[in-house]
């Protein structure tokens, strides 16, 4: 065990803290941010930035150098995540962290030395197809069905709370090609070329203010060599990634934002009515929620040292996201506290406190709850995956 | 970064575990809690001779010179199969405050016999008043002739009733801070012991020093030199307290695990209704964070660090979290458990016992709310982040 980061490390950190705050200056902030989209930055704005991310290495930085990347341990991903989130930085997500990392497990050759290099530069945007309006929780019994056709496969169906789908390059999309087989067996996943005749995308608004998408494909014919892993195997390729992308989601950084954020408004001295912090009901709500936040932190750093080590975590992956995003929604409730008669007021109001952020996230962070398995669900993987209780 | 165990520390949390799970059977750890000393002496034997009771000392006397989180180890290992033992007492109390401030002669004296398990220690430093801190400390300490004599009232003295001698802190002067330690022999004349009767399987006692006398040479460190050396005692009580409670809150879990895979209602093991599966996976995620939270704090205080928000944080989430875990393992239960010949209750009782050891919950969080006022760097731990005070 050792609990500090190495000197390599700690200099890692610093040169990733400079990088964001060089790059997300507030002139930056006052551009760019946009509450109306999912990530809270504009489409173009997140493309722009995946691409620096991608210039400066960061993206394929844990990739196995024969796929162009930088072959560095998961303490220093785990490390990035950490330092992008606690910096709200836009583009940490599938598009560096699940796709890529299931293309090199499980794609074709060809798919690989098309797609790796120019996602590792970030040049490619994606949203993942695997929810349909009847099936969500119980993904398997998802319907879009694929038809061989020659050397294609003809795709229709509809994909359903797909995020940042008007924004992607291409699809991930898991479909039926034996409508025969029960559940499981007889999928198939596919690289979906957004552009493609028949892809129509239609916009949901949601609650925290953003709009969601369905996809709708109406005899998209997409070509063979695009389909990933073998026929009927699709998933082994849904679950392949997973673990993966968990852990890239169970950084510890916006954690370690929210409740610092919720810090610096007890600390403020407040014509008439003095500090939050010198109240000891306060005090002790600070420490409960640091309690939290530190068990979150050493959850994400525990896992990035089990797979430095070597091993294959995996649902306890599950567990750590569990943790990282159980304590972010302690943290949101606790700011409507904490912010009392200010808690509803909205960012761009007169007197918003803490410019409105605590009142978006708390809505925001809904999707937590449902999202990446959702906390029932994880709960249920945890159950069953990893201690072993019967379905 | 390296927020795991390495091999040789995974290897003797299992040995540790695989001799405690087979050294007692529940029968007769339920018959030790009604003995006068509340341990098993062969068991204790045949664990120094593994080297466990002398691990944390250096080789001179006798030890391996191992840290803290190895010990931490051994103790959630003991806990997890409710085996009793004078470790605390002997080891995370007498024996490290004795490295820490003993004289020379104190050391060559005790600790090869601590190490080899000959001899039992204890301290004598809490007193009615129930709390921590140094203030509450009435028990007196003056000079008489050529030593000393004590005056006082102590309570939960682990193992006295075993001990070979009892290091009590008294008030040698009129400062706050003005405490020191000295070494009494436990048959010494003007010391009344009367065990109290407690939940858990510690063996605690009441000790009355009425006029007691001491030599000279008894004092441990300097005199009026005694807090912080107590101070870093309870601190390693608590990160290992705490680790204790991981390896209660870990049997916990897995007997309900096993119940649940077997027991069958409604032609069905109950293990299969996501009811039961929820409360199982909620006791595991706050196991787990408890586990890497207790690591860290014994890691940081084996490391000569601080230590003290580490172990903070570590016994204030346990004390909870672990005594919460034994409430859901009897929920998902149900009656059978509620038997004394079912052996979840004896985590039940520990975990009474452990959560109150060396500061309750409130005891830690009202030390971090300290830290909080007045160390705010130190509050924020390693925290890279400078506060976002473009909001305040």
């Amino acid at each position: 065990m050792e609990l500090k980061l190495t000197v390599d490390e700690a200099a890692f950190r610093t040169e990733v803290r400079h990088f964001l705050k060089r790059e997300l200056t507030p002139e930056v902030w006052q551009a760019h941010r946009d509450l109306n989209e999912q990530g809270m930055w504009t489409p173009d704005f997140t493309k722009a930035f995946r691409r620096k991310l991608g210039a400066a290495g960061y993206i394929g930085m844990g990739w196995p150098k024969e796929y162009g990347g930088g072959g560095r341990s998961r303490v220093y991903q785990a490390i990035f995540w950490d330092e992008m989130e606690y910096h709200r930085a836009p583009g940490l997500d599938r598009s560096i962290t699940y796709v890529p990392n299931a293309i090199m497990a499980l794609g074709s050759e060809a798919q690989k030395a098309d797609l790796l290099p120019k996602m590792s530069l970030g040049e490619l945007s994606w949203f993942v197809g695997y929810s349909e309006p009847d099936a969500g929780s119980d993904l398997a019994s998802l319907k879009t069905r694929a038809v061989e056709d020659g050397d294609h496969f003809v795709i229709t169906g509809q994909k359903s709370f797909s995020s940042d789908a008007h924004m992607a390059d291409y699809g991930w999309i898991a479909t039926r090609t034996d409508p025969t087989s029960s559940k499981h067996r007889g999928l198939s996943m596919f690289i979906v070329d957004m552009t493609l005749p028949g892809v129509t995308v239609t916009k949901y608004p949601t609650l925290a203010g953003w709009t969601h998408h369905a996809v709708h494909f109406d005899q998209v014919r997409v070509p063979r060599s695009m389909m990933v892993g073998e026929l009927h195997q699709g998933w082994k390729v849904v679950m392949g990634a997973i673990d993966f992308e968990r852990a890239a989601l169970s950084g510890a950084g916006l954690v370690g934002y929210q409740f610092d954020r919720l810090l610096a408004w007890c600390m403020q001295d407040r014509e008439g009515a003095g500090r939050k912090l010198d109240d000891p009901l306060v005090q002790d709500e600070l420490v409960r929620l640091a309690i939290e936040a530190e068990g979150a932190r050493l959850m994400s750093y525990w896992l990035a040292s089990l797979h430095a080590k070597g091993f294959k975590p995996q649902h306890e992956t599950s567990l750590a996201l569990l943790v990282k995003r159980e304590t972010a929604r302690r943290l949101d409730v606790a700011g409507l506290e904490l912010l009392g008669p200010f808690a509803p007021l909205r960012t761009g109001s007169p007197w918003a406190a803490l410019e409105g952020e605590v009142e978006v996230e708390y809505r925001d962070h809904l999707y937590f709850q449902f999202a990446a398995g959702g906390f029932d669900i994880t709960r249920n993987v945890v159950a069953t995956r990893g201690l072993g209780l019967p379905r | 970064m390296d927020i795991t165990i390495d091999d040789d520390q995974r290897l003797l949390r299992d040995t540790a575990l695989a001799f405690a799970q087979k050294a007692l059977t529940p029968a007769r750890i339920r018959e030790l809690e009604t003995t006068e000393h509340g341990f098993d002496a062969k068991v204790w034997r045949q664990m120094a001779e593994m080297g466990w009771v002398g691990a944390v000392f250096p080789e001179q006397y006798g030890g391996s010179g191992a840290g803290l989180l190895e010990l931490a180890l051994i103790v959630e290992a003991l806990g997890q199969a409710a085996v009793p033992s004078p470790i605390y007492s002997t080891v995370v109390e007498a024996g490290l405050l004795l490295l820490d401030a003993g004289s020379p002669a104190q050391r060559e004296n005790y600790l090869p016999r601590i190490a080899a398990g000959d001899a039992i220690m204890t301290t004598a430093i809490t007193e009615p008043g129930g709390g921590l801190a140094p203030g509450e400390i009435r028990t007196s300490i003056k000079p008489a002739g050529n030593g000393f004599t004590v005056n006082g009232t102590k309570l939960f003295v682990r193992d006295a009733g075993a001990a070979e001698g009892i290091i009590c802190l008294g008030r040698s002067g009129d400062g706050e801070n003005d405490l020191t330690l000295v070494i009494v022999p436990r048959d010494a004349p003007g010391l009344k012991l009367r065990r109290l009767q407690a939940a858990g399987g510690e063996a605690l006692w009441e000790a009355i020093f009425d006029n007691m006398t001491v030599d000279a040479d008894a004092i441990v460190g300097e005199p009026g030199g005694a807090w912080p050396h107590v101070a870093r005692l309870q601190l390693r009580g608590a990160a290992l307290k705490s680790a204790e409670l991981v390896g209660i809150g870990q049997a916990s879990l897995d007997l309900t695990l096993s119940y649940s895979k077997t027991r069958i209602q409604f032609e069905r093991p109950i293990g299969s209704f996501q009811g039961v599966q929820h409360h199982c996976a909620e006791m595991y995620r706050d196991l787990e964070v408890s586990r890497l939270l207790a690591w860290q704090a014994a890691a940081s205080l084996g490391e000569g660090l601080a230590g003290d928000r580490e172990t903070a944080i570590a016994k204030a989430k346990t004390s909870e979290a672990m005594p919460a875990v034994t409430r859901t393992a009897h929920q998902v239960h149900g009656a059978i458990a509620y038997y004394r010949d079912y052996p979840l209750e004896l985590y039940y009782h520990r975990a009474i016992a452990a959560q109150a050891a060396y500061g309750d919950a409130g005891h830690h969080r009202r030390a971090l709310a300290r830290l909080l006022r007045e160390d705010l760097g130190r509050f924020r731990g390693d925290s890279p982040h400078d506060l976002p005070v473009h909001y305040v």
